[in-house]
């Protein structure tokens, strides 16, 4: 009996637990606790008059005008609010579809590359004097100094370029690049360089070294080893993650395209403007419907990819 | 024999990683070529290159990237305004206190929301079938999953200009924007963790006669917590460069500030606030990192 209990104890001793993770969850409740009576108290956040009179008025107006514009105060027909829809999907919609998918990819495509290049300084596996290859004599401090600051440089430009959010990079490149796509497509790129550099560069250090030692044996250099070791054994992992943000990309690029370039962002934010909030909602919907179909497109590539092994 | 080795040695031509290439490829071309003539023919007048004098504004913005500004940049500074330190202080602790506000909101929607959208939670005993139970979880758990997914698919920029348009800009609205897409990405990654969590624990209960709730808060829960808990902070991380979007919306955050100040031209106070926001983004990633690192392992 008492070895049973001790057994009890003993697993009861051995669960996975992390009081890093709990301190951690504490400390945001405390936070959030905090917050939310910093909130209330400073009056920034009034419920009275979040939802006072004035506002519900508003919102039933709202209400009203999100009806589409041929049905207002008539009874509702599904013909014509079709037709309606289809008049605005061949205006601006399709296009505007095509344009923020177009965006994304084009992102996406640089950002994989430059990714792809930025992860290999910041591999610490392999941006070292003896990679893969335990040498006869040490590298001299000096060198071996020289390839940790080329990790540690890489690594700080990767973190800034992905820390600092899509929508700040766009708003600052619109003002000198002028109102085309290209700042759209170079803020998600900046980005999303810094992500997926992070995550191959991880990737790339946790290669089993066998093959990239071998080679190295063999003489292969560095880049050698880069080329024909490192990229085929993390080429999956590197599409899975390269389909995954491209999902997010699918979804910024809708939003930057509220600083004005041509995305369904900028349809969205000209109907507001406008005035005509029924073409806004149904903007929105068509974005929420862009995003969908980029999962469902992501989710098969991915498979594809998973089943290639 | 022969023909076995030899289909060993070739394999085919084109297999499924090579259709994703060509269609990364395809894409990309496709995407690149389609990108130049819209964006001339939306927006007339507007050209690829960018004007001499856009190249200048460029140039004096990219050399002020070393010299953030510790001072304000106008010439009129009333004199109830703070210290400019101090006003990057006050815009950090803002966007830290408006995501973790958006954050309790959404983590209190995500937990039930969560629940229903998992198939554990639905896994019943086959033994006690009736109409009810026929009917009636098929739906929820459907019903649930859709609007999780509606939520979602909504960015949160999206949802805070809908609700300026409905009811004018209030912070509790921008918060509200926040939490409407986050509940729903929250929900989706707890349903699928507990959907993931080793049984063990859960079998072990349910043989020994435990219900259907004791199971799930009991046995299934406590395996699928840590995991949720670092998902949850790495929303939080999330969360904060929401909230400092907002700012270009209203929400008084570091975004506002640096919209306001960019628009000003004073951008030594642009990098000021930029570099505030990468200090605040850095050590939450470096945080959430370490948390996931520790969950994983």
């Amino acid at each position: 009996m008492n070895d049973r209990v001790r057994c009890i104890a003993d697993l009861h001793m051995q669960r996975p637990r992390s009081r890093a993770l709990w301190w951690s969850m504490g400390a945001l409740g405390l936070l959030g606790i905090y917050s939310w009576t910093w909130g209330l108290a400073t009056g920034d956040l009034s419920f009275g008059d979040t939802f006072s009179a004035r506002r519900l008025q508003n919102l039933e107006r709202f209400l009203g005008e999100i009806r589409p514009y041929p049905l207002h105060g008539v009874e509702w027909d599904t013909g014509i609010a079709l037709d309606w829809a289809r008049t605005l999907m061949s205006e601006h919609g399709y296009e505007a579809m095509v344009t923020t998918l177009a965006i994304s990819v084009v992102a996406i495509c640089m950002a994989g590359l430059v990714g792809a290049m930025l992860a290999l300084p910041a591999a610490r596996t392999l941006a070292r004097a003896d990679a893969y290859l335990p040498t006869a004599k040490p590298a001299t401090r000096g060198v071996r100094f020289a390839w940790a600051a080329l990790v540690t440089v890489t690594r700080g430009l990767m973190v800034f370029l992905r820390a600092i959010p899509e929508y700040v990079w766009a708003f600052l490149l619109v003002t000198m690049l002028g109102v085309t796509a290209w700042p759209a497509v170079l803020a998600l790129a900046i980005h999303n360089a810094g992500i997926m550099g992070r995550l191959q560069s991880e990737v790339i250090e946790n290669v089993p070294p066998t093959t990239p030692a071998t080679l190295r044996g063999l003489g292969a250099t560095r880049s050698q080893v880069a080329l024909f070791a490192l990229m085929p054994e993390t080429l999956n992992r590197f599409l899975l993650f390269f389909f995954s943000r491209w999902e997010t990309c699918v979804r910024e690029a809708t939003i930057l395209g509220l600083l004005g370039m041509a995305s369904l962002g900028a349809v969205i934010s000209e109907s507001r403007a406008g005035q005509r909030l029924d073409e806004m909602m149904f903007f929105v919907l068509v974005g929420s419907l862009l995003v969908v179909v980029g999962d469902a497109l992501s989710i098969l590539a991915r498979r594809l990819v998973r089943e290639a092994g | 024999m022969v023909r076995d080795a030899g289909a060993l040695r070739r394999p085919p031509p084109i297999g499924p990683r090579g259709l994703v290439f060509a269609g990364i490829a395809a894409a990309g071309v496709w995407s690149f070529v389609l990108l130049d003539v819209p964006a001339e023919r939306l927006l007339p007048g507007s050209g690829l290159l960018p004007e001499l004098r856009d190249l200048r504004v460029l140039g004096d913005f990219l050399s002020r990237a070393v010299s953030p500004a510790l001072d304000y940049e106008s010439s009129f500074v009333p004199d109830s305004a703070p210290p400019l330190l101090m006003k990057v202080l006050d815009g950090a602790h803002r966007t830290v206190a408006y995501a973790a506000m958006a954050m309790t909101l959404s983590l209190l929607l995500a937990f039930p929301l969560g629940f229903v959208a998992s198939s554990a939670w639905w896994r019943g005993d086959p033994a006690r079938v009736t109409t009810a139970t026929r009917f009636v979880p098929p739906l929820l758990f459907g019903g649930v999953r859709a609007l999780i997914a509606f939520m979602r698919s909504i960015h949160e920029l999206l949802w805070a200009i809908v609700f300026l348009a409905a009811m004018g800009y209030s912070t509790f609205a921008a918060i509200l924007a926040i939490v409407i897409p986050y509940a729903g990405t929250l929900a989706k990654v707890f349903s699928e963790i507990l959907d993931e969590a080793p049984r063990d624990t859960a079998l072990a209960l349910q043989a020994t006669g435990a219900s259907r709730t004791q199971v799930f808060v009991f046995g299934l829960l406590p395996r699928a917590l840590p995991d949720m808990a670092a998902y949850a902070f790495y929303r939080f991380e999330c969360a904060i460069r929401s909230a400092a979007i907002l700012g270009f919306f209203g929400l008084e955050t570091l975004g506002k500030f640096i919209s306001s100040s960019f628009d000003e031209g004073y951008y030594g106070e642009v990098w000021t606030y930029i570099y505030a926001l990468f200090a605040l983004v850095l050590v939450m990633e470096w945080w959430s990192g370490a948390l996931r690192r520790k969950v994983t392992a």
